[in-house]
């Protein structure tokens, strides 16, 4: 299992793209994908999961993945954060 | 390119145009090319530069007494200028009465004239509706229509992915079949109208028990004869790494003689209840068409909790 935190740095905070974009990475992979905001863990692969977050800008994420894949899963999500959702 | 032959459009439309032909019978084998009509008052009057002599020419009041108010060898020549061109064939609204000359010349010429008792106005509007039918772009495809809650929707995809199978379901649940297996379209006033390609019936195949009757066996209610295309509904075998839509912010349009339709691509999986789903297709698509897009209203709530959050 990995354990990666993550700081959400495009301005528009993870809205309903940005959300659709990592469950579509995170579905491609065979681990579980797990992501952490607060108090509330939601299952990464879920749409609706994922929207209910509503990160805003400069929060920080906790993101879990669990698998054969799991390095490979955090990496691409990781990269999506640090591309700003190819925002600005 | 289509055609009609006069002698057809009379048989089929008289009654409906309550239409009597004037000149002799012997119905030449004119056709009519064009879905447009003309009043052919300029013709008449010398002028004969863009005359679209290959439509069908309607006489109403104006063109009549027009002519009325020549006489002799006048009336005569002027007819005949017009006569020579191929004219499919004339009709005279209202039961009006040709000058004598023109009956003469048109059976010289073999153009039929035909008296209707009904109004120009009237005329004009059947005659628009029949040729547009008739001449518009038509296309057959492999697929099932169903009507859910007044919504038309198109089973496409794969033989044998479920489409009658989905489409008996919605029978049963009180939907209505339009056709099975092949439907027609054509294009009536910027919509896509599907209906079935024969007039044998509503039957359809179920994979292992044969042909069945729909009408029969469930009741008038559960058929219907032809349904504007609102959405087509792609079913497809499921696959692990295919990019199925999960928000529904982006709409997908297939491209029907030129008109967008919206498509959904549905995955079918066994055990999965493909004809609910169908029924919550028709439903969203009402609720859009009433200005209530629910993936819009979940992601603006979601924007405002973000910036809320922000400040």
């Amino acid at each position: 299992m990995l354990r990666k935190k993550i700081k959400i740095i495009n301005e528009l905070g993870m809205h309903a793209r940005p959300a659709t974009m990592i469950v579509k990475v995170a579905t491609k992979y065979r681990s579980d994908f797990k992501i952490i905001k607060d108090d509330s863990e939601i299952n990464g692969k879920s749409i609706m999961g994922v929207m209910t977050l509503a990160a805003e800008y400069g929060s920080i994420l906790e993101l879990i993945a669990d698998g054969v894949d799991e390095e490979f899963l955090l990496e691409e999500i990781s990269q999506l954060f640090v591309d700003k959702f190819g925002e600005e | 390119m289509k055609s009609i032959k006069v002698k057809d459009f009379f048989h089929e439309k008289k009654d409906d145009f309550s239409l009597s032909l004037l000149t002799d019978s012997k119905m030449v084998n004119k056709e009519i090319i064009s879905e447009h009509i003309n009043r052919p008052g300029l013709a008449f009057a010398g002028y004969f530069e863009r005359f679209a002599y290959k439509q069908i020419q309607v006489l109403g009041e104006t063109e009549i007494s027009f002519l009325q108010s020549l006489k002799g060898e006048k009336l005569y020549d002027i007819i005949k200028e017009v006569l020579v061109y191929d004219i499919p064939c004339f009709i005279v609204t209202k039961g009006l009465s040709v000058p004598d000359q023109m009956k003469f010349l048109a059976n010289e010429l073999n153009i039929p004239i035909f008296i209707s008792r009904l109004s120009t106005d009237k005329v004009f509007h059947l005659l628009n509706t029949y040729l547009r039918e008739f001449f518009a772009p038509t296309k057959t495809i492999h697929g099932t229509l169903v009507d859910v809650f007044g919504v038309g929707i198109l089973l496409t995809g794969k033989s044998g992915i479920g489409k009658s199978e989905c489409a008996l379901d919605l029978v049963e649940r009180g939907m209505k079949l339009i056709t099975d297996d092949v439907v027609k379209m054509i294009v009536k006033d910027d919509v896509v109208i599907g209906s079935s390609n024969n007039n044998y019936g509503y039957f359809m195949e179920v994979r292992g028990i044969g042909l069945i009757d729909v009408a029969k066996m469930f009741g008038i209610q559960a058929v219907c004869s032809s349904k504007r295309i609102d959405v087509q509904v792609e079913l497809m075998p499921w696959k692990d790494n295919m990019d199925y839509e999960r928000i529904g912010l982006t709409d997908n349009y297939v491209n029907i003689f030129d008109m967008k339709i919206p498509i959904i691509y549905l995955p079918v999986s066994p055990g999965k209840n493909i004809s609910a789903i169908i029924e919550v297709v028709a439903m969203n698509f009402m609720l859009k068409s009433y200005g209530y897009d629910a993936p819009k209203e979940f992601a603006k709530k979601i924007q405002e909790e973000i910036q809320k959050k922000s400040k």
